[in-house]
């Protein structure tokens, strides 16, 4: 063996020593992450997904992991912003960890609400895309995408729409109800994303439909089973499940759908700071991962679609068209307000 | 007095200077920003102007017609022989305690102008394809209004009809006046305190008016002023404070108005019915007529009851709530809601919340009502002003106002984030009923009682107790089941003060509203009207017993 290659040997030696003992004091670090959120004994929960099953169940996981008590928050975006701020100015801190859509997470990065997550072993797993979308007070957890709800005793075979632009079609003129593109919601998540990938024409054109708007999402699901309207859009593919055995479909038109990102990060001033990563660090992984998934949400770790339940892994593995981004909130809003008057 | 002004003005005027500070300050309370009236100015529109047009028309629409109704029933259930009164004054009633969003879904299933089930039955009747009921239209949202304004209402005056000494009806009736002329120019002249007080909460509540407009309103773009606030709020990029509070403030100024033209109605008139004399109470025979009346009672409990509660109980038993066949039958609805945690920890929270919340709003409105009616304190004027405000604000901004003035409260004062923080909330929300209720009551009794109480050696205390409290009892009563069954439902301010925990009633109801779950919603409105029937029976007996002991 030559010189150079004994210098090779060893330098590589020392390089894989030097990784695992950085990894050896990764895992005592985090070691030590659990021990003090176990201490702390508790985690608050605030997020603006409001009365979902998924999150009781996600808890219930940590629970049994952790055995550390678990207390949930969850309100609509507006009143759980406005919490936030009221905690954060008043200095009354409650809550450890929020969840939120990415454009109102963003937001609250921009004005301070965060503290750095330093490190979370499970972050390694998450798909690149979504770790690009992170930053270190944000990571995110699952994507919540949108399609056509139809009612398959009124529309049937070939009237099926296969784009979004079939909705254009004379025939449905008057008898398309919609989640209000006007306000935040997933109704102007979609306004956006069509704007961009379909321009403004179509809206106009869309708008000639008379388009029937309402906020009432749970309810408006129902009416489209009921037939009072052949169609709903967008549609969560997450309130779908909740639907089987009604005559409604899920369409999943060919462009693609729209999608919000949720998020998570650690509050400032948590009163349970370790626990709060511990929380966060759970919900990148595994298993509640395969919980999201099988809610018919879009996880964003790696090969989790393989391991959810059947039925839904054509949604887990939509087309994604794309979100709104928080810069163009108001001037999307302004049109949509211009548009369908 | 002082320490009663003091308490009011915590409960009442303190969330109302954090709303007024909001509404002149570019951020809210405890951050950074300027002074300035972009709030007022940006609110200044001919399209605001025309959405309070509209929302005052329908508002007074919806308090006429429901009033009169209220006063008609009143009057029937109190004052005549209508066969079966007891039990049709407990069904009257039943709409007024259920959430809003039951309601609405059942009428949204029976009056939709595709598929609702009154114009399928007059499609099939007629053979013809027209439509005669859309609830998604001005008609729709009145209507909807109207259940909760006219059981309102009528809660609010069947006692100070039933408390009326009926000597006066008789003295008009043997002087030649006809039943209708007695109605008009004794019965109601005499229920003039009590009629204008429930035409001003109603009209009040109607312009604050929520629910029916958000659900049958904005379906077809009509606006109200609630729903713009709301909009501001929720539907912005940015939530609107600044905007939503000015709005809100510039309306309640208007209100104000209203309820010092009650006062100048209502100044220098005696309207004392229950006296010193001894009375029978007696009712006005109908003869034949009874059954007309009766039937009348039973034709609105039809409608405005047995229709939409007949839809949340059937659906209440299927797997989806308007899909009914053989193979949806389900008694699943009701093993989700009972072994539902949170259901059960709102249900005990909302128990006690209601119990002591309405039983200290009913003393701190007996007391204040007592001050601003029973005294010639100086001052009293503003107490009675300060328990009127809350009811000018619509909840949704009073609950931001109850956030922001909890939270800022000085360190040690730890109410933000427990469940006083609801309770305070509820008792300020619940103040003006309260104050009515036992105004209208002491309105009528006579002062010849309590001086003849002083002059045999009754102290203060015993006169107020076996004379004021004995009589008003009644009136005490409704009272505490009228601010019982609001806070149990109470929703705007609930949702921004509850904490992790301490979850009530109605949040746990909107969660699974809003996440489609309408069955279990039956259930738990089922489960709360049953409630209802049995506090009205204790109410019934518990009055009773205690009047006879008083």
């Amino acid at each position: 063996m030559t010189q150079q290659a004994r210098l090779l040997m060893a330098a590589t030696a020392a390089f894989i020593l030097s990784l695992v003992a950085q990894a050896a004091a990764q895992d005592a670090d985090w070691a030590k992450v659990i021990e003090a959120a176990k201490k702390e004994g508790k985690v608050v929960l605030y997020t603006s997904t409001q009365g979902v099953e998924f999150h009781n169940q996600a808890l219930r996981s940590f629970q049994a992991k952790y055995g550390i008590a678990t207390e949930l928050l969850d309100v609509r975006a507006s009143e759980l912003d406005q919490r936030i701020q009221t905690e954060q100015t008043s200095g009354r801190y409650v809550g450890d960890v929020l969840q939120h859509g990415e454009a109102s997470a963003l937001r609250h990065e921009q004005n301070g609400v965060f503290q750095p997550y330093i490190s979370l072993p499970n972050f390694q797993n998450l798909q690149q895309i979504f770790k690009e979308k992170s930053s270190k007070v944000r990571v995110p957890i699952y994507v919540s995408a949108y399609g056509l709800l139809i009612n398959s005793e009124l529309v049937k075979g070939e009237d099926e729409p296969k784009s979004w632009r079939d909705l254009l079609n004379p025939k449905w003129k008057g008898k398309i109800m919609a989640d209000d593109f006007r306000a935040l919601g997933g109704g102007s998540v979609w306004f956006d994303v069509m704007f961009g990938a379909l321009g403004r024409e179509f809206h106009e054109k869309l708008a000639q439909q008379n388009i029937v708007f309402s906020r009432d999402v749970g309810n408006d699901q129902r009416r489209v089973a009921r037939g009072e309207y052949p169609m709903r859009l967008p549609q969560h593919y997450s309130n779908f499940p909740q639907l089987e055995g009604l005559p409604v479909k899920l369409v999943q038109p060919v462009e693609g759908a729209s999608y919000v990102q949720f998020d998570t990060g650690v509050l400032k001033n948590a009163p349970h700071p370790n626990a709060a990563r511990l929380f966060i660090d759970h919900y990148i992984g595994e298993t509640v991962q395969v919980i999201y998934a099988n809610n018919a949400l879009v996880p964003v770790a790696m090969g989790i679609s393989e391991k959810a339940d059947p039925r839904w892994r054509s949604i887990t593995g939509a087309k994604l068209l794309g979100t709104s981004a928080p810069e163009r909130l108001d001037a999307m809003l302004a049109a949509a307000k211009e548009i369908y008057k | 007095m002082l320490g009663l002004g003091l308490i009011l003005a915590f409960l009442a005027i303190y969330p109302l200077a954090m709303l007024l500070y909001g509404s002149l300050h570019s951020t809210p309370p405890g951050m950074a920003g300027e002074f300035n009236l972009d709030g007022y100015r940006r609110m200044a529109t001919a399209e605001n102007g025309l959405v309070l047009f509209n929302t005052v028309v329908m508002a007074l629409i919806n308090t006429v017609v429901s009033l009169a109704l209220a006063i008609f029933l009143a009057w029937i259930i109190a004052r005549t022989d209508t066969p079966g009164r007891g039990v049709l004054e407990m069904l009257l009633t039943l709409p007024f305690f259920l959430p809003p969003v039951l309601t609405a879904m059942a009428w949204g299933m029976l009056g939709n102008p595709q598929v609702g089930g009154i114009n399928s039955v007059w499609r099939w009747l007629t053979g013809t394809n027209t439509t005669i009921i859309n609830v998604y239209s001005y008609f729709g949202v009145v209507w909807h209004m109207m259940q909760y304004a006219t059981t309102f209402l009528f809660l609010f005056i069947v006692d100070a009809f039933r408390a009326m000494d009926p000597s006066l009806e008789e003295s008009s009736r043997m002087s030649g006046a006809s039943l209708f002329q007695t109605f008009r120019r004794v019965t109601l002249m005499l229920m003039l305190p009590v009629i204008t007080s429930a035409f001003t909460l109603s009209l009040i509540r109607g312009i604050e008016s929520f629910e029916s407009p958000l659900f049958f309103g904005t379906p077809v773009g009509i606006r109200v002023v609630t729903t713009q606030v709301y909009d501001a709020i929720n539907q912005s990029a940015r939530p609107d404070y600044q905007y939503a509070t000015a709005l809100a403030l510039a309306v309640m100024g208007l209100m104000f108005l209203l309820v010092l033209m009650q006062w100048r109605i209502l100044g220098g008139r005696n309207f004392t019915t229950v006296t010193g004399k001894g009375y029978r109470p007696t009712v006005t025979k109908l003869g034949p007529w009874r059954w007309a009346t009766f039937a009348f009672c039973i034709l609105f409990f039809f409608i405005t009851v047995a229709m939409p509660v007949g839809q949340l109980f059937v659906g209440s038993f299927f797997k989806f709530f308007g899909f009914y066949s053989w193979n949806m039958l389900t008694l699943d609805n009701y093993a989700k809601v009972l072994r539902n945690d949170e259901f059960r920890r709102g249900f005990q929270n909302t128990l006690l919340l209601g119990v002591i919340g309405a039983s200290a709003t009913m003393v701190l409105g007996g007391l204040t009502a007592y001050v601003t009616t029973r005294t010639q304190l100086k001052g009293r004027r503003i107490i009675e002003a300060m328990a009127w405000t809350p009811w000018m604000m619509p909840g949704i901004v009073l609950g931001i106002g109850f956030l922001w003035g909890f939270a800022l409260l000085p360190g040690p004062i730890q109410i933000y984030g427990t469940i006083w923080a609801l309770l305070l909330a509820y008792m300020t929300l619940y103040t003006p009923i309260s104050v009515r209720v036992m105004s209208g009551a002491y309105s009528q009794l006579g002062y010849d009682l309590e001086e003849c109480s002083r002059v045999h050696g009754g102290s203060w205390w015993q006169t107020f107790w076996r004379i004021l409290v004995a009589l008003a009892w009644p009136s005490f009563a409704v009272g505490w089941v009228l601010v019982f069954f609001g806070i149990l439902r109470e929703l705007s301010a609930s949702i921004l003060l509850f904490s992790a925990g301490s979850e009530v009633l109605s949040v746990v109801v909107l969660k699974l509203w809003t996440n489609g779950r309408a069955e279990e919603v039956c259930v738990i409105g089922l489960f709360m009207m049953a409630l209802v029937i049995l506090f009205r029976w204790a109410q019934s007996r518990f009055i009773q017993r205690h009047i006879n002991t008083l």
